[in-house]
């Protein structure tokens, strides 16, 4: 019978993998926030695993806020790169290296 | 409801955490960031659906609706507005493998030996006792919502007004190309703005007579 | 509880077995002789005038932002919508302020043209 353990550790695998991304494409970034989107997603499913098994529904109630805040979170970024490549033509974060000094 | 010792929802659990987990790997390595992000419409999708197993079922049509439904297709826009050089955002892609693969390996391998069965098993965090058929897990979530937690909530909204100001203020940019007319401004013409009389004196016989000796008194010259 | 949700896994299976069926079943008994010119991407019979992935306006995004901040919004609505009998007026006047201040940004992307197209 699968237990809250194992909601659990599928949570942490999905965050490990989202880890290992934001390492691998570190000068994406679009896909450092879809890792950002995932990692969130693994927080999801721990809050709403323990929302269940402990019967609360705390848990819930701020998944939701999360998935609120999410969605605003991803909408300014989108904007910001938007306007990045609007200004510099790229999205590699290797060139955005303007304050180095 | 057994087969070969799982029951049937737990072959549900495994089927679909199979798949998350091959969706967020695809996400992190594919090429191509719209693969990615369709990638990543899967993975949400297959969330929702453990999500339902947990019982979380307003939460879990939110994350479709929300999520799949409009993020995602934002991320869409975004990659497909923007014409990026793929093969230079690559570049050491896989340089950044020896240290992220100890990294998020180590991350969990910690995790898993916390949330193992030995702390969270099902012999210490019992299954809760099952809903009655009439429990609505909607109205349950709206009892404390809007009560209990009233002050996040609003601050909910705060959030979002934040965001939708953010969004207006950075990608709104007027246009100096655009040809667009308005047509409340063009019904709302008047002759009077259109149309100017101008009193003029009449043209009289005599100038032209003088023209005509001016030229002649040219060609006298030439 | 989770019983009355098997339904609607049949659903999904099926579904997805109606989809996907018909592509493996004309992968296997198609023939597919594949060459150059029937590879090539048919545009009324010119050759092809640009790449597919042709760059989108950024006004969509500005619509699709919006549409998502909204859409949480109502995804607010629905749970209120369901206990309002229970927590009568109090609940209301929580829903009225937070859609008051939702309002606030609504007035301020119309006054900003931001639903405007052009």
């Amino acid at each position: 019978m699968v237990g809250l353990s194992h909601y659990l550790i599928l949570g942490s695998l999905l965050f490990a993998i989202s880890v290992v991304g934001i390492f691998l494409n570190r000068k994406n970034v679009i896909i450092l926030l879809m890792a950002i989107e995932l990692m969130l997603l693994a927080v999801n499913l721990n809050f709403i695993a323990f929302s269940h098994y402990l019967n609360d529904i705390a848990g819930q109630v701020f998944v939701f806020f999360i998935l609120t805040v999410a969605a605003a979170e991803s909408a300014i970024g989108l904007a910001i790169l938007v306007v990045l490549f609007r200004n510099l033509r790229t999205i590699n974060v290797d060139d955005l290296d303007s304050l180095k000094g | 409801m057994t087969f070969f010792g799982l029951h049937f929802q737990d072959i549900v659990f495994y089927t679909l955490a199979t798949i998350l987990l091959i969706a967020g790997l695809r996400v992190i390595t594919t090429r191509n960031p719209v693969y990615a992000a369709l990638y990543l419409v899967l993975a949400f999708f297959t969330a929702a659906g453990i999500w339902l197993l947990l019982e979380a079922e307003f939460l879990a049509i939110a994350l479709v609706l929300v999520y799949v439904g409009a993020v995602m297709v934002l991320f869409l826009f975004v990659v497909m507005m923007l014409d990026i050089n793929l093969d230079k955002l690559r570049e050491g892609f896989w340089k950044a493998l020896p240290i992220a693969l100890p990294v998020g390996g180590l991350m969990a391998v910690e995790m898993v030996m916390i949330v193992g069965a030995r702390n969270f098993g099902a012999d210490v965090v019992p299954a809760p006792a099952a809903h009655p058929a009439d429990y609505s897990n909607t109205a349950e979530l709206g009892r404390v919502l809007y009560t209990d937690y009233l002050l996040p909530f609003e601050l909910a909204s705060v959030v979002l007004l934040v965001a939708i100001v953010a969004a207006i203020a950075l990608t709104l940019r007027d246009r100096k190309d655009s040809k667009s007319m308005d047509p409340a401004k063009q019904v709302l013409v008047k002759k009077a703005d259109r149309l100017r009389i101008v009193k003029m004196e009449a043209e009289v016989e005599k100038n032209d007579v003088v023209d005509t000796s001016a030229q002649a008194d040219d060609k006298g010259a030439k | 509880m989770l019983e009355n949700y098997f339904p609607i896994l049949l659903f999904i299976l099926v579904g997805l077995a109606v989809g996907v069926g018909p592509l493996i079943l004309s992968k296997l008994v198609s023939p597919s002789r594949p060459d150059s010119a029937k590879n090539s991407p048919y545009e009324c019979g010119f050759e092809a005038f640009e790449d597919a992935r042709m760059k989108f306006d950024v006004r969509y995004y500005l619509v699709a932002i919006l549409f998502i901040l909204f859409d949480l919004e109502i995804a607010f609505l629905f749970p209120w919508a369901v206990v309002l009998q229970e927590i009568g007026l109090f609940g209301f006047l929580a829903m009225m302020v937070f859609l008051g201040v939702l309002v606030i940004g609504f007035i301020y992307e119309w006054m900003k043209g931001a639903l405007e197209w052009d």
